[in-house]
């Protein structure tokens, strides 16, 4: 009732909306919506942020850096909720993985010779993965993540609106 | 002497055309600064060269016309310029993009500022040139002018002022290595312009991302752009949360299936959820680990089920208009404030920070 337009099937809004409305029928389904105690709605909260971002990074699969970032991340996190041990391993692995990387990167990172390190290293916690980027990458990756975001916003704000 | 060195270089183009061409040249000087580095036998006379820096506006759209060279007169014998320009392709040049300062990084061979001393070392720049063009095989290759004749450049001003308003690198036809022009002053070793090349691609992006984050256009400056990108994608990422936190707290026992709703349906399957009137009044929230403007949507949501809703929607549509009005009073206030100069735009919840604004 809202959106007339047919949406192409294999762009991001739709590959996204396919499966975070999966995730929501799987969230509802594991527990009832009885409990609407601040805790419960907290914790579906916690859960359907979770599958949001989740969605977003599988439907942009592994094409940009920030969703392996955050690929890595829900999947080394719910590796360390299964086994506590494995948790270390993996954060090891992270943390060798990120410094690979970044010794890399580290010739172009620190000092970009533009004068703005403060503002990028800002950013760089904001984009997930972006630590490991320089410049020019981080850029290129929070343009995307700024078009994935947007999308994301354009398809929850109707549900407030009604 | 001057004539029979040039005949000797471009045999096709008479030295009488050059005159007529001048005006015809101007006519091009509205599209880029850069005309006058394709001439360098209308420096012959230096005191002419200062014509072509101040350019007639009007002559924007005529450039835009071709991406080619068109710089050169259409009379000109096109063996000239192409012995002088083939390595540059303006692939990317168009009127546009002059209006925009970039750095300047000109793939071009020919010295744009000569005196009338300098026509020898002129020509033979121009062999050198067409002689590197086949022979040189680096990937950035700095210009042999920038490096051994230095001092030849000529009208310093206006050549600044010129290459100031020129537009970017272009691709050279052979794909072997990228020419770049070094400006007066600047250094031409392979470092500074590979620096150069950087802060060029990083400009470029800053562009885009310009036109994707709204309201970025009245603040100049990087630090001042990539603020107002760190902005930009907070509010982002808190919408997002702020949403999903709408979700969770509308979720109800009405269930969909998947597979055969259309995504269209997906904001009516949500508004039919019940579920806001059945929130209850949440004794205490220091159960929540909530950042402060999480603490006050739910604050607010619960405020506004003390008075009844009207409807499920209406509710938690007249309590997220309420919200942002509470987040303005957060310490996030001062973040906040750059969105007022948003435009409006269809996104939902950008209206419901507007309406908390007003």
């Amino acid at each position: 009732m809202n959106n007339p337009h047919h949406l192409n099937p294999t762009s991001l809004k739709s590959r996204f909306t396919t499966r975070f409305l999966r995730a929501l029928t799987k969230i509802r389904a594991q527990k009832p919506i009885s409990s609407s105690s601040p805790t419960e709605i907290f914790r579906r909260y916690r859960r359907i942020k979770v599958a949001a971002d989740k969605s977003m990074a599988y439907s942009v699969r592994s094409r940009r850096i920030w969703s392996r970032a955050m690929l890595w991340k829900l999947r080394s996190r719910s590796y360390r909720r299964q086994d506590p041990c494995s948790g270390r391993r993996s954060g090891k692995t992270n943390q060798a993985i990120m410094k690979k990387s970044s010794n890399e990167n580290t010739t172009t990172r620190r000092e970009d010779g533009v004068g703005f390190v403060e503002e990028a290293d800002e950013l760089r916690q904001l984009v997930p993965g972006g630590e490991t980027m320089n410049l020019c990458n981080l850029l290129d990756e929070t343009a995307h993540y700024i078009k994935c975001l947007t999308t994301q916003v354009q398809l929850f704000s109707p549900i407030g609106k009604g | 002497m001057d004539v029979t060195v040039l005949d000797r270089q471009q045999a096709t183009y008479p030295l009488e055309l050059f005159a007529s061409s001048v005006p015809l040249f101007q006519s091009y000087l509205g599209s880029g600064p850069i005309v006058e580095l394709k001439r360098p036998e209308a420096y012959l006379g230096g005191d002419g060269f200062h014509e072509f820096v101040y350019f007639p506006v009007g002559g924007g759209p005529e450039f835009g016309d071709s991406e080619k060279l068109n710089l050169v007169p259409p009379d000109a014998a096109p063996g000239y310029c192409i012995s002088r320009t083939s390595s540059c392709q303006m692939t990317a040049f168009h009127a546009a993009s002059m209006k925009e300062e970039r750095e300047d990084m000109i793939l071009e061979k020919m010295e744009s500022t000569t005196g009338s001393g300098s026509r020898e070392s002129f020509t033979k720049r121009k062999a050198e040139v067409v002689a590197d063009h086949k022979s040189k095989d680096k990937r950035i290759k700095s210009e042999v002018e920038g490096e051994s004749e230095v001092k030849t450049k000529c009208s310093t001003q206006v050549s600044r002022n010129s290459s100031k308003e020129n537009s970017k690198a272009c691709e050279v036809q052979k794909p072997d290595y990228i020419h770049v022009r070094a400006r007066r002053g600047q250094a031409t070793d392979s470092h500074s312009l590979a620096e150069r090349a950087r802060r060029e691609k990083i400009s470029k992006k800053m562009k885009c991302l310009q036109d994707l984050v709204p309201g970025c256009n009245k603040v100049t400056g990087k630090a001042g752009m990539l603020d107002e990108i760190i902005n930009y994608v907070q509010s982002l990422q808190r919408q997002v949360e702020f949403l999903s936190m709408k979700i969770a707290a509308l979720n109800s026992s009405v269930e969909f299936n998947v597979e055969n709703l259309p995504i269209k349906e997906f904001p009516a399957y949500v508004a039919n959820f019940p579920a806001a009137a059945k929130l209850p009044a949440m004794p205490n929230l220091t159960c929540f680990q909530l950042n402060p403007m999480q603490k006050e949507a739910v604050n607010c949501m619960l405020n506004e089920t003390i008075h009844p809703p009207l409807t499920a929607t209406e509710g938690i549509a007249s309590a997220s208009v309420s919200i942002p009005e509470q987040a303005l009073s957060s310490s996030t206030i001062t973040q906040l404030q750059p969105f007022s100069t948003w435009n409006m735009d269809p996104q939902g919840l950008y209206n419901v920070y507007d309406m908390g604004f007003h």
